[in-house]
This record gives structure tokens, C-alpha cells and sequence, in this order.
């Protein structure tokens, strides 16, 4: 009889809760066709259940690893790990995940009859990078990122009326799929030098043996980084990130950003930190280089940006720079705490983009914000408090978690980064006060106050979120620290 | 006690914030009289400070443990003028503001949350904690300068804000790699003034950490060629922005070359002071230069600012008893005086609606008391014996005479010229016949402007008759810098440079 493997079903628990949610909702709407809010609990009801058993895990891990009992980590022969360091980066996900279907919940409600789609495709991109992140294999990394980026990519195009959203959609998925090749192509290297795709296993083997002939892995691991580059849009692999950004539904691409840069970071993490953590020499130059190119190409285009979601988007860029010293700083938890600071003020700032927006999703343009503070004192005061915080100016999260990364980098050795660093910051603050500008400076004239609807409740956690852990880091930097990857 | 100054603004920005919008009456009357209770508190410890017992009313709590960033706060005689001037200069400012009628309530509260920053970057003694409120102060301020600003305003604001940024953005590296440092050689994370003071630092590595903390605070002060965004801050700032902007936030680069440049790069800070001295020189004469030609009398004072700082910085590289002690005093001086400046060109501003030089004209016939504060307040800046402004460039003089006679010179020439261009100024603007028709119906100071003034021109006398009252105060505080800087180096300050030198002579006589 050949053995089946032990199934550990608590470590796939998160996910199958999230993968059940979106089989549920294309169900029940075929059948019944509820209306949108009924959707929404079955959302609520499996995120709430992925983090009750991510939240169980959690405290799993925490055991195991006080009892020295590693192995009972990793399940599904060796294909899975539930190490804090998942259970952390899942948890952002699903938070995530939460704020951004609310801020979108008016797209969806537009949507009519296809809010069901959008509301299953959400979930079965959280899923998909929810197994990413806990991957211990390189394949079931590439599955997860697949399920992840392809519903993305449907996602993308939605706002069927826009041709932008169409473009975005295209542009997404081609060039999505293109480094989602390059990664695979890399990964086959990979086993090519090692014989392995489990990132533990390879781990060990780099640490046991001499690798005579490393080309293959360098080049491996150069094709893994290039594509995991692009799904965190860190340059120069981000050319797709301001098309999509602009022409994909506003009240999605917080969630659609957010979610991507926290799996394809904790991915990068756990690839190079974990797996060749051994030939660092040969990695960190070129993480460090993408990392500075990412920060300047970032900042200094984002200033000339007439638009906020491209704004946003090159942004996104200088953070994905921003994030990498971490990486090159060897800091899983400056990682972490920087994932989890920015989802939060991403999807924030895009629930006020989408506002701002209008129903078509058109309208984002920097003039729509003019004098919005005169508008809609909170959603600017939200707005601006957001972007300082991406900024990271102090008594703000993004400082604490700016400062985090630069540290390490800093002792690590890297200190012309950090110098590089903590310059594109300012430059990155540049436009960021180039909004508040438009908004507390600049005349409303004729222009109508907006609604903000439940968007608001996003903006409230994500504000609070924003100034609290600026202020009392403690809990959220103990947190991070206690998540550690294998 | 420190904490409580700290937050009682921000209390009160939250108080004046839960007001309803639509209450405009309520919010500066609230205000200002929320504002009033951290000055009691100031002047409180003002009152029970101990000039001998060095920094006092230490408070220490742990922000986040592995990190090494301690809540960090204490008080000595070098940061206790500036608290006291922050938070006698905030109610006064706010009741300058009774012009800004459209969105006071925002006013109110950023003015109190920039008083809070102040407040608290003076009183820091942990890096991460002063870098913090650095930072933090820039918010509040960005918003004043760009919302009740002048027509450039939005120009202004956002050149105010890139430029201190940027100076601070080198400023967190070097705090940083100071901090790593410390754990190199301690063993642990520490960002607090006292660990990093005992740091040993390769010459090479104290060079640079010097300049970035150089920069971040002569970008602030602002030094000569760092200057050129001041005159279009205070320009477009309303008067309660220029007042605070140019009697504290300066403030925070003096205080920040003396406080963290010479006691924690003290070989450096030796090497560096001709550098320091001919920067500090050039800005006294230059800033004195380009303020004579002003034809806008709110550039003539603000490049009056950078004239008279550069006697702070002089003062401060003159690594003597009497320039420290002068500069400690002339950044509360300068604060007085300059405050009162800009206060009385807002007065006029107010009722006038410009600030041409040549647009005025024989005013003191038409508001006497206004020309007779302007003059006192001229004269005060000027160094009339007597006046406060005296005491600290008399001081910054004699004490970089000893090690820096050419700059004390030269130095001596900028109080010249800076009689030149406040009273011609104030011939141009308050002699002769009131000729435009304008000028002839302005009504004088009302009973609250004076009101405003009166407080700082009896401490301008105060200061000018019996500078001990401050004097000793500061003292004890500076003579322990430059001990510090003589245990740490080989530097040896020449005599008479030490008030110990100066007193032998007195006793034997």
C-alpha cells in the first residue's frame, strides 16, 4: 500500500476557509442570487474564520518553537510551514483583505449581478497568497502566486466601462505572466543546482555542501528575485504598476496593491533570507542595487505625476525600495512591520482615492482634491494624516517602520542605502505634501462635497492604525519580532 | 512636570478641536487661555529651577526596549530659556491672530501642537525622541505658512518644509549610525545625550556625523548659504507663523549646534571652528547688508534674523565661557526682540494691508505709541546698553575675543551696520510728514495689542538691566559644555576665555 501523506488540516485551515468563502459565494448567487450584503457576511465570515485559525496557529507556532519541535511546523510533506513569520504576513493579508473589500464595497454593489464575481475573486486572491506565504516549496510558492496574480488580474479588469480597466487588465496579465514564467524558470534552475524545491531543504543543502559549479544558482536566483521583483513593482521590473494602477477598479486597487506587495515580500524574505541565506554574497548587491534604483525611480517620478493613483503607484515603487534595505538588512520583522504599516495606509489612501473618484472611477486627476479639506474636513484629514505616514514622518507609523529597515540595513553594513534611503524619503515627501497642498491650500470653487460611505470605517482603522503605532510601536514591533521564519 | 508642559497643549489642541466649527468666537479666546497654563507651568520652573544641579526634573521611561528609545526628557540651563520664551511667545502670537477669521479653529490648533513639538525638542535628552519632535514641529508650521500665508504662500510652505527635511533626513543617519555605534561599543542600543557622549569615535566617522548634524541645524538657524528659504517663510507667514518661527523654531538650530554638535563631536566641533566662524561671520555681515536694501519691512527684519543668529553661532564656536553664555542669552534675546518685531509689523500690516517701506511715512505723528514701541524695539535689537540685546552681543563678543579676535572684529562691525538698517528704516517709515492720505487715519495700538507688547518690553528691560536673573541660570550649564569639551579633547581654552580666569583677577583685587 503506498502511504498517503499526513494531512495537517489546521495548517491549510486559513486557506480552505478562504477558498470555501469564494466557492460559497459563486454558489449561492447562482442559485439564490442574494443581494450584495448577504455576499458581504459570507466575506466577513470566512476572512473572520482564516484569521480565528491563523490566530490558533499562531499560538501552535509559538509553542513549537519554545519546545524546540520544528518539524511539527511543517505540514503536507514539507510543502507547507506555518511559522509565526506565515501566520504574521497571513494575518496582514486578511486585514487587508477586510479594510479593502470595504473600501471598494460601493464598486461591488455597482457591479449589480457581477459584486459576486468580484467578492469571490478577492477571496481566491486572498487565498492563493495566503498558501504563498506559507509556502516551503518553491512550487507551491509558484502556485500561490498564480492563484494570487491571476485573480488579480481579472480583478483588474472589471470596470468594464473604462477602457483604462481594460488596459490595465492586459497590461496586467501579460506582463504578470511573463515574470510569473521568469520566476517558474528560475525555480527549475534552482533545482537544477540544488535538487531541491523545498526553501529548507535547500537551505541545508547550501549549508552542507560546496556548490562547485553556482551558475545555475546565481542565475536562479537572479530569475526568482526578477520575478518576485515584479509583483511587488520594485523597479525595474514596475512598469506595469501606474497603468494598472489608474485603469483598475479604484475601489479595488488598494486591496489589489496591498495584497500583492505583502506576499511577494514575504516570499522575497523567505527565498533569499531563508533558502540562500548562505550566499548572500552574491544576492545582497543586486537586492541593494534594486532597492536604490527602486527608492529613486520611485520618488523622482512620483513627483512629476499629474495623477494620484499614479502618484501612488510610482510611490509604491520607492516603497518597494524602501522595504528591500530591510531584506538587505536581514530584518524579517523590519519587513513585516513595514508590510503591515503600508497595506494598512495603502488601502486607506486608496479608499480615499476612490472616493474622490466618483462612481465611474474616473476622476483622478490632482485637481479633483482641490480644496477638498473646505469639502470634507475628515476624508482630507484622513487623507493628508495617511500620506505623512507614508512619508514617514515621525509620530507615524511609516517612521517607525522607515526606521526599522534603515537601522538594520545601516548595521548591516549598507550604509550608503540608508543615506539613499533617508534622501528619496524626502523627496517622497515632496509629493506627498504636493496633495496636502491641492487639498488644505487650494480653493474647492464649485465643486460638490463627496460621500464617503462605509469607506469610512476603512479610514478610521486605517488612521488610528497610522498614529497609534506610531506612537505605541511596542505591541506591533513585539508581535513582529516574535515572527520569525524557520 | 516636563511631560505635563509637553502635553498640556496638545490637551488643548484637543479641547479647541472638539469645539463645533460654526463656534468661531470660542476658539482663539479658548486658545489663548489654554496656552496661558504651559506658560504658568514654565514660569513655575523657571522659579525652582537649581542653575547648579544640571539637568533636573529628569523624567525617563522606556518607549520601546530593544530598540533602546527612551521618552527621555530633563532640563538644564541651556534649554530652560528657550522652553520659557516657546511658551510666553505662544499666547502672545495667538492673540496677534485676531485678523485670521477664516478656519481659526485649525490656527488654533496647529499653533498648539507646534507648541508642543517646540516645547518637547527642547527638552529631549534622548536623540530618537528630539529627532522625533524635529521632525514632528514641521507639520503644524507647513500648515500656517500655506494656509494663512501671503500670496506665495503655498511656494513658501512647501520650500520651508523640503529644505528642513532634507537637513534632518542626514540628521536621522547620523543619529542612526551613532546609535549603532553605541551598541558597538556598549553593548546596547542606546540613543539617550549622555551614552553617546561617551562614545569613542574615529576622527573620520565624528567628521561626518558632525556635518550632518552641522547641516540638518545650520539649514534650521538658518546659516549663511542655507538661508535662502527664511525671508520667503517669514515673508508669506502670518504674523503669529513669522513670530514663532523666528523667535523659537531658529532657535532649535542654535540650540541644536550647542545642545548636540559640541558635546557630542567635541574634537570635531574644536576642528571645525573656523568654518563655523566664518559661515556665522558671513551671515552677520551679509544678512545686515541685504537687510539695508530691503524695500519690504518684513524681509528687513527677516534678514535681520540671519544676521544676528550668525552672532549665536559665533558665540557658540567660541568655545568660551562669555560666547556661550552670549549665545545662550541671545537666542532668548533675539526671540524677544524679534518677536516683537514681527509683531509690530503685523500691527501695522493689519491696518495697512502692506509692509512697503516706501508706502509709510511720518507714522509717529499718527500712532505715536506704536513709534515709540518700534523704536524701543529697534534700539533693543540694535545692542543699546541697557536693552537686553546688549548683554548677548556684548558677551558673544568679548568671549570670542579671545580665541577668535579677527571674527570678533569683524563681528563688531555687523551691530553697526545693523544700526543703519533699523533706523533708517524707522526714519523712512516713522519721520517726517504722514504725506499719503493712507497713513494719516491709521488708528494707533489698541489696548490689546499693547498689551501683547508690553510683556516683552519689560522683560527686553529686565534682561538689559539685571541679566544675572537669566545669567545665572545658563552659567553653570555652559561651563559644564566646555568642560566637556576640554576632559575630551586636547583643546585648551586661552585665557581669559573662562569665567574662571575672569573671577581670580576679581578676587585678588
Amino acid at each position: 500500500m503506498i502511504p498517503t501523506p499526513e494531512i495537517s488540516w489546521i495548517a491549510v485551515a486559513p486557506d480552505l476557509a478562504l477558498a470555501l468563502g469564494a466557492a460559497l459565494i459563486l454558489l449561492v448567487d447562482v442559485q439564490w442570487k442574494p443581494p450584495a450584503r448577504v455576499l458581504g457576511w459570507v466575506v466577513g465570515v470566512a476572512l473572520a474564520v482564516a484569521a480565528g485559525f491563523s490566530v490558533l496557529q499562531w499560538f501552535q507556532a509559538g509553542d513549537a518553537i519554545a519546545a524546540g519541535d520544528n518539524e511539527s511546523l511543517i505540514a503536507f510533506s514539507g510543502l507547507i510551514i506555518v511559522d509565526g513569520f506565515a501566520v504574521f504576513a497571513r494575518l496582514a493579508l486578511l486585514v487587508a483583505t477586510a479594510l479593502g473589500v470595504t473600501a471598494g464595497w460601493r464598486f461591488v454593489v455597482g457591479l449589480g449581478r457581477r459584486g459576486a464575481e468580484a467578492l469571490a475573486l478577492v477571496l481566491l486572491a486572498t487565498a492563493g497568497f495566503s498558501l504563498m506565504v506559507a509556502s516551503n516549496n518553491l512550487i507551491m510558492l509558484f502556485l500561490g502566486l498564480e492563484v494570487g496574480s491571476i485573480a488579480l488580474y481579472v480583478l483588474a479588469g472589471l470596470a468594464r466601462e473604462r477602457p483604462e480597466s481594460d488596459e490595465a487588465a492586459i497590461k496586467y496579465f501579460l506582463l504578470g505572466s511573463f515574470a510569473s514564467a521568469v520566476f517558474v524558470y528560475g525555480v527549475a534552475l534552482i533545482y537544477a543546482g540544488t535538487r531541491h524545491f523545498e526553501i529548507l531543504e535547500i537551505r541545508s543543502y547550501l549549508g552542507d555542501f560546496i556548490v562547485t559549479s553556482p551558475a545555475v544558482i546565481y542565475v536562479g536566483i537572479g530569475l526568482v528575485i526578477a520575478g518576485l521583483g515584479f509583483k511587488v513593482s520594485a523597479a525595474p521590473f514596475h512598469s506595469w504598476a501606474p497603468d494598472v494602477y489608474q485603469g483598475a477598479p479604484a475601489g479595488l486597487v488598494g486591496y489589489m496593491a496591498s495584497v500583492a506587495k505583502v506576499a511577494g515580500f514575504a516570499a522575497i524574505v523567505r527565498v533569499l533570507l531563508t533558502a540562500f541565506e548562505d550566499l548572500d554574497a552574491t544576492w545582497l548587491p543586486v537586492v541593494a542595487g534594486i532597492s536604490a534604483l527602486s527608492m529613486l525611480v520611485g520618488a523622482f517620478l512620483a513627483l512629476v505625476q499629474g495623477d494620484v493613483r499614479r502618484m501612488l503607484a510610482y510611490s509604491g515603487v520607492a516603497h518597494a525600495g524602501f522595504i528591500m534595505t530591510g531584506v538587505v538588512g536581514g530584518s524579517t520583522d523590519g519587513v513585516l512591520v513595514y508590510l503591515a504599516v503600508y497595506a494598512v495606509q495603502l488601502v486607506g489612501a486608496f479608499a480615499v482615492v476612490a472616493v474622490v473618484s466618483g462612481p465611474d472611477g474616473g476622476r483622478s486627476g490632482i485637481d479633483e482634491y482641490r480644496g477638498l479639506a473646505r469639502r470634507s474636513p475628515l476624508l482630507a484629514a484622513s487623507f493628508a494624516i495617511l500620506l505623512l505616514g507614508m512619508g514617514g514622518l515621525p509620530l507615524t507609523s511609516g517612521f517607525i517602520a522607515k526606521f526599522g529597515v534603515f537601522t538594520q540595513a545601516w548595521a548591516s553594513g549598507f550604509e550608503w542605502l540608508v543615506i539613499l534611503a533617508v534622501v528619496a524619503s524626502v523627496v517622497a515627501l515632496a509629493f506627498y505634501i504636493r496633495v496636502i497642498v491641492v487639498m488644505y491650500m487650494d480653493d474647492p470653487g464649485d465643486a460638490a462635497e463627496v460621500s464617503v460611505g462605509p469607506a469610512g470605517w476603512v479610514l478610521a482603522v486605517a488612521v488610528a492604525a497610522t498614529i497609534l503605532w506610531g506612537i505605541f510601536p511596542t505591541s506591533l514591533l513585539d508581535l513582529a519580532a516574535d515572527a520569525l521564519p524557520l | 512636570m516636563l511631560t505635563a508642559l509637553i502635553l498640556l497643549p496638545v490637551v488643548g489642541a484637543l479641547v479647541v478641536a472638539l469645539v463645533p466649527s460654526r463656534r468661531r468666537e470660542v476658539h482663539l479666546p479658548l486658545g489663548i487661555a489654554l496656552s496661558v497654563i504651559p506658560l504658568a507651568v514654565a514660569g513655575y520652573l523657571f522659579w525652582v529651577f537649581e542653575p547648579a544641579a544640571g539637568f533636573q526634573h529628569v523624567e525617563r521611561a522606556v518607549w520601546y526596549e530593544p530598540w533602546g528609545i527612551n521618552w527621555y526628557l530633563g532640563v538644564d540651563g541651556i534649554s530652560l530659556p528657550m522652553v520659557v520664551l516657546t511658551a510666553l511667545l505662544v499666547p502672545i502670537a495667538l492673540g496677534a491672530s485676531t485678523t485670521i477669521t477664516n478656519r481659526t479653529k485649525e490656527f488654533v490648533v496647529y499653533t498648539l501642537f507646534l507648541e508642543a513639538g517646540m516645547i518637547g525638542a527642547f527638552l529631549a535628552l534622548d536623540l530618537f525622541l528630539f529627532f522625533v519632535f524635529f521632525e514632528a514641529i514641521l507639520v503644524p508650521m507647513y500648515f500656517i505658512i500655506g494656509i494663512w500665508g501671503g500670496e506665495r504662500r503655498i511656494y513658501a510652505a512647501v520650500k520651508f518644509f523640503l529644505y528642513t527635511a532634507f537637513g534632518s533626513a542626514l540628521m536621522l543617519a547620523a543619529i542612526i549610525a551613532l546609535a549603532y555605534n553605541h551598541n558597538a561599543q556598549f553593548g546596547f542600543t542606546s540613543f539617550a545625550l549622555n551614552d553617546l557622549m561617551n562614545l569613542d569615535l574615529s576622527p573620520g566617522a565624528e567628521g561626518w556625523l558632525f556635518t550632518a548634524f552641522a547641516i540638518a541645524f545650520a539649514i534650521k538657524v538658518p546659516l549663511f548659504p542655507f538661508h535662502t528659504w527664511l525671508p520667503d517663510a517669514h515673508v508669506e507667514a502670518p504674523t503669529a507663523g513669522s513670530v514663532l518661527l523666528a523667535a523659537v523654531l531658529l532657535k532649535l538650530g542654535t540650540y541644536g549646534l550647542l545642545r548636540f554638535n559640541l558635546s557630542l563631536f567635541p574634537e570635531t566641533s574644536v576642528d571645525a571652528v573656523p568654518i563655523m566662524a566664518v559661515l556665522a561671520v558671513v551671515g552677520i555681515l551679509y544678512g545686515a547688508v541685504v537687510a539695508i536694501v530691503q524695500p519690504d519691512l518684513k524681509k528687513l527684519v527677516a534678514y535681520s534674523s540671519v544676521s544676528h543668529l550668525g552672532f549665536i553661532v559665533l558665540g557658540t564656536f567660541a568655545l568660551t565661557s562669555g560666547g556661550l553664555q552670549g549665545a545662550v542669552i541671545q537666542n532668548l534675546n533675539h526671540g524677544l526682540t524679534t518677536g516683537a518685531l514681527f509683531l509690530l509689523v503685523g500691527m501695522i500690516y493689519d491696518r495697512r494691508h502692506t509692509k512697503k517701506i516706501a508706502d509709510f511715512g511720518g507714522l509717529q505723528k499718527v500712532m505715536p505709541v506704536f513709534a515709540g514701541f518700534f523704536l524701543f524695539m529697534t534700539f533693543a535689537s540694535i545692542g543699546l546698553p541697557g536693552l537686553n540685546g546688549f548683554v548677548g552681543e556684548f558677551l558673544v563678543l568679548i568671549g570670542s575675543y579671545p580665541t577668535l579676535p579677527t571674527f570678533a572684529i569683524l563681528a563688531a562691525g555687523g551691530v553697526v551696520l545693523a544700526a543703519i538698517y533699523l533706523l533708517w528704516a524707522y526714519e523712512r517709515v516713522f519721520t517726517g510728514v504722514p504725506d499719503k492720505e493712507e497713513n494719516s487715519i491709521l488708528t494707533d495700538l489698541s489696548a490689546r495689542e499693547i498689551g501683547l507688547l508690553a510683556p516683552l518690553a519689560a522683560l527686553i528691560v529686565v534682561i538689559g538691566l539685571y541679566p544675572a536673573v537669566v545669567l545665572d541660570k545658563i552659567t553653570p550649564s555652559t561651563e559644564a559644555v566646555l568642560d566637556h569639551i576640554e576632559e575630551q579633547t586636547d583643546f585648551v581654552i586661552p585665557e581669559p576665555g573662562r569665567i574662571a580666569d575672569v573671577v581670580v583677577v576679581g578676587d585678588a583685587e
